[in-house]
């Protein structure tokens, strides 16, 4: 017979590897070398974890290694609800909260063998005042900085702040030796991959781009010592395959993972040698919507668009990942109103709404496009309902996947005809406070660092400048004006609060004193635990 | 009744007799035959076939999430709650019919070039083999990625892709069938005899080169699906929610070892298919290739 089994045996081997693809990135994980074994910790992050090695800007995912690396003067802790010590032992404010001083811890030191002094702090501050990116804004009350004793840092306020909690913010309060680079540029310096912290853990290999992104090790002369049990080792990992990371943290290959699709964590319940903790967060799924250009330009099309999104869809479909809250404010931070209406599915709405603007079902299509986080399973699932949900309104979602790093760098471009009509962020408080939501997200910026709503309004604008002085001053009026502001962000709809995040992790059963603390967003303080004897 | 009838030609029943007769001796024909007619039909059918023709497009349904295989669902859900096998059985006018695309139109233009580069020999045939030569110097599915890759993905970018790492076979098999007929002598004959070069092209060099082309079609009809397959699987091909295997499979790859109907299906739909495509292929050219048919 003629039967030729080439072009068969090629159909059938293709499809079987076809098929074997999909888990075959699980079925070799290995290559990266990385193990959760013995004395190193390897957390799991799904998307890039060094954005910007600078701590005095970083303003991404990187405080989970950074909080490793480097130390702030105090620590949030949020079961108890105070404020520890950590590189200042003592602090105390007089003057009606306009002059904070604090007394430093002896006998620390930088990575770099420099000494932490006042001096040190003070040069820290300054610069990150200097640079006004990330979280400086915490910082701006602060009129001067004086060092009466080698190790007292005294902070002279234009307005009274509370700053032993802005010192122990996650972002824009790393104490770092400023003198780290010698005669060479300092955020370059840090951008080649070093650190200048005083914290337990510091570089030891860094290879952006790569699966094991970030190696730290212990830092010999760390001020809290090396006594007792504790990790050697630190590996960032980055797996962009949810069922990878399940195979790895079954394997043993990685003791912590940030996140996943809840569909499999779920299924991760109850495994021998593993712990799946859930806690809830201050964290929340922003949906930004192009205000500056595109369709997205009318109010009525994002109204419509905020009305025809199923939101309890989207809560049910991330089976207990997410939790509906009214408002941007997360429930438990100062400022969260209850009063704050919810964005509601209304397609009946929705539908008036877009023909009030020439759109909908029978007029003119939109096309819109909408880029979420490469590797993150919520928010591709997400994607795919808000897709489903605009289609029958005749508007037509192109959703692309994109590495945060390039997502960012689309949402920032100088041409606006470049930038997308949506995308997502997740967001969290620097420090237990709400002010950054409005601060980062919308107030007025040219150029765009977090505003991708390209969002401004002259009014907003003046509240968001006076809020933190009248939450100091005032804060009964400060509650008023926030959900003034609140009322203006629902009726605007320049961003939608999807969902407040309940966390899911999975935890190796090796891993003790592992607890999440919501004021470090997805942090692991490796220092504070230690392997299973 | 007419004359031709009444000579005995075959009439309708006749005619799919002779045809079953003609593939009959060949098993491979038969079955080739048979599972893609059993595309076909489904493809057909599929908004009868499948139970929820919605779930195709652009439907969701957060309640049914990963639902497994039942009654209500022979395939079981997808991640956002779509039935599986109504997806499925729509991707049968996806897939299958990027393969048509782009054999179709990977042929017309393979064929147009190579039938005049074999004829008209020269610098001719020289510039357009070194054109085709540079192409198949790289490997289909390579080629076919770094295309997809420039291009905004897409149903209509998965053709294009593939389409431009297809014709070069088309145009080195004809231009190979068109060098030989050329050189015939009747060909000769007919252009002392005056014919233009068109007709000699389109007349008696064309009709010799279609039976090669036809089988080497019908074989690749199976590898341009796993090619779509491919691409779609690496995210570069068609976007949801689109019905198409590759995707689906992709779509699901995570939820794999937890909800394995998710992958599975449409994994068995895209080995149905090439299989069915190339069984065909094989079948036709062991009835149509004459070097074959002496073989035997």
């Amino acid at each position: 017979m003629g039967f030729s089994v080439r072009w068969f045996g090629v159909s059938v081997i293709a499809a079987a590897c076809l098929l074997a693809a999909a888990t075959g990135s699980a079925a070799a994980p290995s290559s990266a070398g990385a193990t959760a074994a013995g004395q190193t910790f390897v957390y799991d992050s799904y998307t890039q974890v060094m954005i910007n090695w600078d701590p005095a800007t970083a303003y991404d995912q990187e405080q989970v290694a950074l909080e490793n690396m480097y130390e702030t003067l105090t620590s949030f802790n949020t079961k108890t609800q105070t404020i520890e010590p950590l590189l200042a032992t003592s602090w105390k404010k007089s003057q009606g909260g306009k002059l904070w001083t604090f007394t430093l811890r002896r006998g620390v030191r930088f990575h770099t063998g420099r000494p932490f002094n006042a001096q040190a702090a003070k040069a820290a501050i300054l610069r990150m005042k200097k640079l006004n990116q990330a979280a400086a804004y915490a910082w701006a009350a602060v009129k001067s900085i004086t060092t009466p004793t080698p190790y007292t840092l005294a902070l002279h306020l234009a307005y009274p702040q509370p700053m032993d909690l802005i010192s122990s913010a996650q972002y824009s309060a790393y104490m770092y030796d400023v003198k780290a680079s010698g005669t060479e540029d300092l955020a370059k310096w840090f951008g080649a991959g070093h650190d200048a912290g005083t914290g337990p853990y510091e570089v030891k290999t860094a290879a952006p781009g790569q699966e094991v992104e970030l190696t730290l090790k212990q830092f010999p002369g760390y001020w809290g010592g090396w006594h007792g049990k504790h990790y050697t080792n630190i590996v960032y990992r980055i797996v962009r395959q949810d069922s990878t990371a399940v195979q790895l943290v079954r394997s043993g290959q990685v003791s912590f993972v940030q996140q996943m699709s809840p569909q499999l964590w779920a299924t991760v319940k109850g495994s021998p040698g593993l712990r799946t903790p859930t806690s809830s967060s201050f964290e929340n799924l922003l949906l930004y919507l192009n205000t500056a250009s595109g369709p997205l330009q009318s109010k009525a099309v994002r109204q419509a668009i905020s009305d025809a999104i199923d939101y309890n869809g989207i809560v049910t479909a991330l089976k207990g990942a997410a939790i509906r809250q009214p408002g941007i404010i997360p429930t438990g931070l100062f400022g969260h109103s209850p009063t704050v209406p919810l964005h509601s599915y209304d397609v009946a709405r929705a539908t008036q709404l877009l023909a009030s603007a020439g759109f909908g079902p029978g007029k003119n299509k939109i096309t819109l496009s909408m880029t979420y986080t490469q590797g993150d399973s919520n928010e591709q699932l997400i994607s795919t309902l808000i897709k489903s949900n605009l289609a029958p309104l005749n508007i037509d979602l192109n959703v692309q996947a994109l590495t945060t790093s390039t997502k960012y760098a689309k949402a920032r471009s100088t041409n606006p005809a470049d930038r997308q009509d949506m995308t997502f962020i997740y967001w969290y408080p620097d420090y237990p406070d709400p002010a950054t939501w409005f601060i980062s997200l919308l107030h007025t910026q040219s150029p765009p660092s977090f505003n991708f709503a390209y969002y401004s309004n002259t009014t907003l604008d003046k509240q968001i400048d006076s809020i933190e002085r009248i939450t100091a001053s005032n804060p009964a009026q400060a509650k008023t004006i926030y959900r003034q502001m609140e009322m203006t962000v629902f009726n605007d709809v320049p961003i939608i609060s999807l969902y407040t995040v309940e966390k899911q992790r999975i935890v190796l059963d090796s891993v003790q004193g592992y607890q999440d603390n919501p004021a470090y967003v997805d942090v692991v303080f490796v220092y504070k635990i230690h392997p299973k004897a | 009744m007419s004359a031709v009838e009444a000579i005995g030609a075959p009439g309708p029943r006749g005619l799919a007799r002779s045809l079953f007769s003609w593939a009959g001796a060949n098993p491979l024909l038969v079955v080739g035959g048979s599972m893609v007619l059993v595309v076909g039909v489904v493809a057909v059918f599929a908004p009868l076939i499948a139970p929820y023709p919605a779930d195709a497009g652009s439907a969701t349904h957060p309640l049914e999430i990963f639902k497994p295989p039942s009654a209500a669902h022979l395939f079981g859900t997808d991640q956002v709650g779509r039935d599986i096998f109504s997806r499925v059985a729509y991707g049968t006018r996806v897939s299958p019919l990027i393969a048509l695309a782009v054999v179709a139109i990977a042929s017309v233009v393979g064929v147009t070039l190579g039938l005049v580069a074999g004829f008209a020999g020269g610098i001719v045939d020289e510039a357009i083999m070194r054109v085709t030569d540079v192409f198949l110097a790289v490997p289909a599915l390579l080629l076919a990625l770094a295309f997809a890759a420039v291009l905004p993905p897409s149903t209509s970018s998965t053709i294009l892709a593939i389409t431009i790492s297809w014709w070069p076979w088309y145009a080195r098999l004809a231009r190979g069938e068109a060098a030989s007929v050329s050189r015939r002598r009747y060909v000769e004959n007919g252009r002392v005899l005056g014919l233009t070069r068109r007709r000699l092209l389109l007349r008696h060099v064309f009709p010799n080169a279609t039976t090669p082309v036809l089988i080497q079609a019908s074989l690749d009809f199976g590898g341009v699906i796993l090619t779509a397959a491919a691409l779609s699987f690496l995210g570069l091909g068609a976007q949801d929610p689109t019905p198409e295997w590759g995707l689906m499979v992709n779509e699901g790859r995570s939820f794999f070892q937890t909800y394995w109907w998710v992958v599975t299906f449409p994994g068995l739909a895209i080995l149905f298919s090439a299989a069915a495509f190339n069984l065909l292929g094989d079948g036709l050219r062991d009835r149509l290739d004459p070097r074959r048919a002496v073989a035997r």
